[in-house]
């Protein structure tokens, strides 16, 4: 049994040093050996489904391998069977924290290989839903950070938050988590009668609450200072170099956003800023969702400013048969840059399927900067990439 | 019945009954502080807590006791079972024995005894052996790591703690706790915690740490190593171990409330209810809890290096400088 689970392991770190699984008798000067811990994954802090195998010299990392594939379900295989339409409500349960820019950038793919026509309202509806999506998961997003440091009532503030954009979307939607709203071509339906002034009526209110909320109660408090400044710290090079995107990038200072860089959809006729640090610690990462929750405030307060009338739905028939090609897409999720990567063989279809998950490919962060730091900075850290389990296993 | 009194009288019998109604009161007391602690969570959180049990859900604790009572006690197959099973009793008497020695009115003491602080710090030292041994009777990585935690922290922190107390010996020039309480009499302005303010301030954070509270519940820390020494329990022997977390809770409150704020000692003169002095105890122990609380639930947890570093070149320095202080005035007035 225990031979067996020692395959299992080595399969699952196959090509990679697997340090003490492989050598037991690694002892310092003093003859002690350092411990190996497995965190996860049934873990409260990871986020999901992760596995960490940790080897611990006394409460110092020296190793950190992420072990992933526990919530794996063969999305992009799925994808493979079915038409195309039918694939919207799949993408929804990638990452669920950000189901709307999901579906999106699906869509968007699609589009690319259709080459079709998106009224202007329908436009504008999808970002709206899509920056309201990003305030519904930036803003858990601070009070995980908080709730893996200690203190557990911010998290129970943010999802007040997240809450009441539910409720928008189960308005809009009629469903609170997995909308399946954006369709190739537009959106299923109109906004209800009404729902613009009550999404005015709540980003109003969100903005009097924010400062107070996420700023005052969390940015001076000392103990959080010194749990998340110079934790998980790197150079810009190095994120570079590890391929970031999304908060855990541009608080190191690169600037990048692909809504302002790669413009999709209408972002290129709005007025945001890219939000940067310079620091590229956790308290950084902690800055940069606190601005681009602002910044989502500030697009939302356009959108509806600008809102057209029209029609919400283009003329894509019921039955979508791209023609032979390649269809790609890229946006900004919460999490970093979500690209989608269809292959039609001109079947009702698709020949092959790709996500690019941000989650996925920030999580390269925990083997490179994790080790030298002690076992509680893990959850911080975990904060600063905040990756989601459906994500990074698709 | 003239027989049954005279029975009382006898000093072992006396304090045999003592002894069972403290460990009642501190069961009760932990029962009662858990649903304490879930409605002040839920004050500060803006939901409701519990409120299905009872009135305003005050049959909580009955219904969570009856629920651990009726639980399978498991025990790891690894386990050093003896170990194991022992560790909640060793971490719960320490924290219900101190009841004895603290005095809850004039005259209301069990054990009056002449070295009760010393005697205060030998017995909650026994707690960290607790500790110590549910993680390692447990062999699990995350116990071992939150018992070592939990070890290196409760002997670290009772050297502020010893330091701030005696700056109240020199003040009150007696290890009795009757005596400090005595040594306190005539309006809060007598309370050692003016005089002290440096030694009460860091006997609180001490005291934080001696019962493994937020921001110090590192042993716990239950986004890291998830329960720490605990993770392995499960029923009455879980119960017992959430028991003396909150008995010790309420141990420290007293304790802070007989050294610092003047024990059953009324705010001013004219308030003194003789007998029923006892209520003013439990206002300002209750104080003092809910402070811990509100603590609980409003700051994140430091970290284990931080936490070294707070202790002993914070806390002890300060400690250390104050006794000085307050000994060297002792000494010229």
């Amino acid at each position: 049994m225990l031979s067996e689970e020692r395959n299992i392991e080595s399969v699952a770190l196959s090509g990679r040093e697997t340090g003490r699984l492989t050598d037991p008798d690694i002892r310092d000067e003093f003859g002690l050996e350092t411990m190996d811990m497995n965190m996860g994954p049934q873990h409260p802090a990871m986020h999901g489904l992760l596995r960490l195998i940790l080897e611990l010299d006394g409460e110092t990392v020296v190793r950190c391998d992420p072990v992933m594939g526990y919530l794996h379900r063969c999305q992009e295989k799925i994808a493979e069977n079915r038409m195309y339409p039918a694939v919207i409500p799949l993408t929804d349960r990638l990452d669920y924290f950000a189901n709307m820019h999901n579906e999106h950038g699906y869509c968007l793919a699609v589009e690319d290989l259709l080459e079709a026509e998106i009224p202007p309202r329908a436009e504008h509806i999808r970002v709206l839903m899509s920056e309201l999506m990003r305030l519904a998961s930036h803003i858990p997003s601070i009070g995980f950070l908080l709730l893996e440091l200690g203190a557990f009532t911010p998290i129970l503030y943010s999802f007040r938050e997240r809450e009441r954009i539910q409720n928008i979307f189960e308005a809009v939607t009629g469903a609170r988590m997995m909308y399946h709203y954006i369709r190739i071509g537009g959106v299923k339906a109109d906004l209800p009668p009404g729902m613009e002034d009550q999404i005015w009526e709540y980003i109003e209110g969100l903005e009097q609450r924010f400062t107070r909320d996420f700023v005052d109660l969390i940015a001076g408090n000392e103990i959080f200072v010194s749990r998340t400044r110079d934790i998980g710290k790197m150079s810009p090079e190095k994120a570079l170099e590890m391929g970031l995107t999304g908060p855990p990038l541009r608080c190191t200072g690169v600037d990048f956003d692909v809504r302002r860089d790669y413009p999709y959809s209408i972002y290129d006729e709005l007025d945001f800023d890219v939000i940067t640090d310079d620091a590229g610690d956790v308290e950084a990462s902690y800055r940069v969702r606190i601005g681009e929750c602002l910044q989502s405030i500030r697009l939302i307060k356009q959108l509806l400013e600008r809102m057209p009338e029209g029609e919400v739905m283009g003329k894509v028939g019921r039955r979508v048969r791209p023609p032979e090609g390649e269809g790609f897409s890229r946006i900004e999720s919460p999490r970093g840059e979500f690209a989608v990567h269809i292959v039609s063989d001109g079947s009702d279809t698709p020949y092959r399927v790709h996500y690019r998950d941000p989650s996925f490919a920030n999580m390269q962060l925990l083997q490179e900067i994790v080790p030298g730091h002690y076992l509680p900075d893990i959850m911080p850290i975990m904060g600063l990439i905040d990756p989601v389990s459906g994500g990074w296993d698709k | 019945m003239q027989t049954v009194l005279n029975l009382l009288e006898q000093e072992p019998l006396r304090f045999i009954l003592a002894f069972g109604a403290i460990l009642f009161l501190t069961l009760n007391l932990a029962a009662v502080l858990t649903m304490a602690e879930r409605k002040v969570s839920a004050y500060i959180h803006l939901r409701y807590g519990p409120n299905r049990v009872g009135p305003r859900g005050i049959l909580q604790p009955l219904a969570d006791v009856f629920k651990l009572f009726t639980k399978e006690n498991v025990s790891p197959n690894r386990a050093d079972r003896w170990i194991f099973l022992a560790a909640p009793i060793a971490m719960f008497l320490p924290a219900a024995v101190v009841w004895l020695v603290i005095p809850f009115a004039p005259g209301a003491v069990v054990a009056d005894i002449n070295v009760a602080i010393l005697f205060f710090v030998a017995v909650t030292s026994i707690g960290a052996l607790g500790v110590i041994m549910a993680g390692y009777g447990s062999r699990s990585t995350f116990s071992l790591l939150g018992a070592l935690r939990g070890a290196a922290q409760m002997i670290s922190y009772e050297v502020p703690l010893i330091l701030s107390l005696l700056g109240v010996v020199v003040l009150a020039g007696s290890l009795s706790f009757v005596d400090v309480v005595e040594a306190q009499a005539g309006g809060f302005w007598n309370w050692y915690f003016l005089p002290l303010f440096p030694t009460f301030l860091a006997f609180y954070i001490s005291g934080l740490a001696e019962v493994k509270r937020v921001p110090f519940d590192l042993p716990e820390g239950e986004s890291e190593i998830v329960g720490g020494f605990m993770i392995e329990y499960s029923g009455m022997t879980w119960a017992l171990i959430q028991a003396a977390e909150f008995a010790g809770m309420g141990l420290m409150s007293a304790i802070t409330t007989t050294l610092f704020l003047g024990g059953w000692q009324p705010p001013f003169e004219f308030l003194d209810l003789g007998q029923f002095n006892w209520v003013w105890f439990g206002l300002k122990t209750a104080l003092i809890m809910f402070t811990f609380q509100w603590i609980r639930w409003s700051i994140p947890r430091l970290r284990m290096d931080q936490l070294m570093d707070l202790g002993w070149k914070v806390l002890v320095p300060l400690t250390l400088v104050w006794l000085v202080v307050v000994a060297g005035v002792m000494l010229i007035v």
